[in-house]
């Protein structure tokens, strides 16, 4: 099913999707043995039964301009991959902001960014077991999408929507994102993740079902270029998503990372920022509110190479029912990379006795004049809180629910958009809502 | 409900334990509607685990007596339905709840009170409206409102917080414990004047105080002495200046009766 693109002096491709696949089959997939994978099981991709191949509904209904999205009124460019086939959004791109499919874009459409676009699709590691998603994404390589921002350009905001039918379909999908931004550009990637309900599976539901996706997300950022991305997850309870986000940094560039996961089976991010050009700043948010059987494993790696560097990983989490979280937070200070400023913070919510949270912030640092914060913990509601709220004539339920609200809320209170950062604000709470927020009855008064 | 020689609030016999240790050893209090009474004595007497008890705070276990609040058995309430009844305690220490901004909390508590006695809830302009005039009265600034619930506050805003809580939701029975510890003279004025702006003939107020300092300005019906899990003496203002006059240990060597019999006389 898959178009190789094989025009314009491009058997660079096949070459790498071939080096791709044979790493892959070398290694297989990552088990429990493998650090990076210790605590999370991917026994949901058994259910999953192909991989990438044709589009799963019917065009007419993944087509639909009107299209349900959890945020609403925020218009902006960009696309949608629905259900396996790919659809631009109605509104143009800005001047100077060039989206393009993948295989476009390797076959010369960008000109002089080709060779840049080469470089960048063969700098992904995805040596060992432990990438072997990064891997099979490489050896599929055909859907994608590429970003481009010229210089000094505001690129506002670019959509990025994927989608996939609720019905038991059983596939993963590959797709890989590109973000280039030029000296001084600036763009806002808002990234949402959700199931079409309702839309009719063109096939037959099969006995196991599942939806699932593997996205690689590779930004390079130029100079002073600001790249604020967000991600919004809200798929279905039986779906897969493996996330690899790859963010290259050069000097003074920014890049912002706020992400929410109210949905989704089994959900990992693997995020790595390299601060490759002095003055660059990362800086990370994410909050997660579980519940059922869900599994949310953030794994994150932003590494300090160029001096005068700062980075800040702030995440919250919220488990519910028998749901598990995963948090690795690594910050690597290089030799050389003197005066970097790096603070971590990860704490969790157990609001469940078979709810688990595993959490490991790590720092290295081989450079001098460095500021370094970490912690993390794991616990239950402050029931001191919970009292003083009680004492005040709320119920039982609404202290406990607006205790957990105000803790997620800590996470969505960062974002600058505040417009933006109030409607992800109201996604939490709404899934804070959704859970059993008393283990015992409560007082119905 | 004015029945005033029913006592509004009847603690009767009340032995509390804590983690296995007595803490209350038989409490005798009678509080009427219209009254305030102090409540004093030496660290370690029970003073704040009565006022815990009487607001339903976990951790506390009643092994006898009774406590009935305008004839109602408070202790099989839950914490929010005491405080839906009219009870309010005014912390030692408050708590801090970073994200919970205050005057979203207080609107919350407002209306869950108002909706369990059968009134319309304040929709958002008319509670602004109530929670002005209650600052301006109070003279507390309004940055308050736009604060987490006693976030990084110092000693001082967490008290004019309870005070100012206590304004906004005026609650039928008051208990403040040690609501005077730390304060400047300012404050403690402030304290007063929310006590005393509170005062009516169908509210009652229970002053839990270390010292005599804030009676200066609240003026009791009432004063009682804890002291070893009971009240060992009670009396009227005078018994209070007596106390800061002579101090606890004075209770010890029969002062207690001398002051009974003065009393009685």
């Amino acid at each position: 099913m898959h178009a190789v693109a094989t025009t314009n002096g491009t058997g660079w491709l096949p070459s790498l999707r071939a080096a791709a696949a044979r790493e892959l089959l070398k290694n297989g997939l990552p088990g429990n043995k493998d650090e990076a994978w210790k605590y999370t099981s991917l026994r949901r991709l058994e259910q999953l039964r192909e991989i990438d191949g044709k589009p799963t509904v019917a065009s007419a209904a993944a087509d639909a301009q009107d299209w349900n999205t959890p945020l609403a009124g925020f218009e902006g460019y960009g696309f949608g991959f629905r259900c396996g086939s790919l659809h631009w959004l109605e509104q143009a791109a800005p001047e100077g902001v060039i989206l393009s499919t993948f295989r476009d874009a390797v076959t010369g459409l960008m000109d002089d960014g080709h060779e840049r676009l080469r470089r960048m699709l063969e700098a992904v590691d995805f040596s060992g077991r432990s990438r072997a998603f990064a891997a099979l994404n490489t050896a599929l390589l055909d859907q994608g999408v590429v970003i481009h921002v010229a210089a000094g350009v505001d690129g506002g905001t670019c959509l990025a929507q994927w989608a996939q039918a609720d019905g038991r379909i059983s596939r993963l999908a590959n797709f890989r994102l590109i973000v280039l931004l030029e000296e001084g550009a600036r763009l806002n990637l808002l990234e949402q993740h959700l199931s079409m309900q309702g839309q009719v599976a063109v096939e037959p539901p099969s006995s196991s079902g599942g939806q699932g996706l593997n996205l690689v997300m590779q930004a390079d950022l130029g100079k002073n270029a600001q790249l604020h991305h967000f991600r919004v997850q809200q798929d279905a309870d039986n779906s897969v998503l493996l996330t690899f986000s790859d963010v290259y940094q050069a000097a003074d560039s920014t890049y912002t990372y706020a992400g929410i996961d109210i949905g989704g089976g089994l959900v990992r991010h693997d995020l790595y920022c390299r601060l490759a050009g002095p003055g660059a700043r990362a800086e990370l948010n994410g909050a997660f509110v579980l519940d059922g059987e869900r599994l949310v494993d953030h794994h994150i790696c932003v590494d300090h190479e160029a001096p005068a560097c700062s980075s800040e990983q702030f995440f919250r989490g919220v488990l519910g029912g028998s749901s598990r979280g995963v948090f690795n937070g690594k910050a690597l200070i290089r030799p050389g990379a003197d005066g970097s400023r790096v603070r971590q913070s990860n704490a969790n919510l157990l609001l469940s006795d078979l709810a688990e949270m595993d959490t490991k912030p790590e720092l290295e640092i081989y450079a001098d004049e460095v500021e370094a914060s970490h912690g993390a913990t794991v616990g239950q509601l402050d029931e001191q809180a919970v009292f003083y709220l009680r004492s005040r004539g709320l119920a039982k339920a609404d202290a406990r629910r607006m205790l957990t609200t105000a803790f997620c809320r800590a996470v969505s209170s960062r974002i600058s958009d505040l417009a933006l950062g109030e409607q992800i604000a109201g996604l939490l709470d709404a899934a804070v809502s959704g859970l059993n927020i008393v283990e015992e009855n409560s007082n119905a008064a | 409900m004015r029945n005033n020689e029913q006592a509004m609030l009847e603690v009767r016999n009340l032995h509390v334990t804590v983690a296995g240790k007595a803490i209350l050893k038989g409490v005798n209090l009678e509080v009427r509607a219209g009254e305030v009474h102090a409540i004093m004595g030496p660290n370690g007497a029970g003073k704040s685990t009565l006022g815990n008890v009487i607001a339903g705070r976990e951790g506390y276990e009643v092994t006898a007596g009774e406590v009935r609040f305008r004839g109602r058995n408070l202790l099989e309430l839950s914490p929010e339905e005491r405080a839906c009844e009219g009870v309010f305690l005014a912390f030692q220490y408050p708590v801090e709840i970073p994200g919970v901004n205050n005057t979203y909390f207080l609107r919350a508590a407002l209306n869950a009170q108002r909706k369990y006695r059968g009134l319309p809830e304040l929709d958002s302009i008319e509670f602004l409206r109530l929670v002005r005039e209650k600052l301006e009265i109070l003279h507390i600034s309004d940055d308050l409102l736009h604060r987490a619930v006693n976030e990084g506050f110092s000693g001082g805003e967490k008290k004019r917080n309870e005070i100012f809580q206590m304004a906004v939701l005026e609650p039928t029975l008051a208990i403040l414990d040690e609501t005077d510890s730390g304060l400047d003279i300012d404050a403690l004025r402030l304290v007063a004047e929310g006590v005393n702006r509170l005062r009516s003939s169908d509210r009652a107020i229970i002053v839990i105080t270390h010292y005599q300092r804030l009676l200066e300005y609240i003026v009791p019906d009432k004063v009682h002495v804890l002291a070893d899990g009971r009240i060992a003496a009670s009396g009227d203002a005078e018994l209070a200046i007596k106390l800061e006059e002579q101090g606890y240990t004075w209770l010890e060597q029969g002062g207690i009766a001398s002051l009974q019999q003065r009393a009685s006389a």
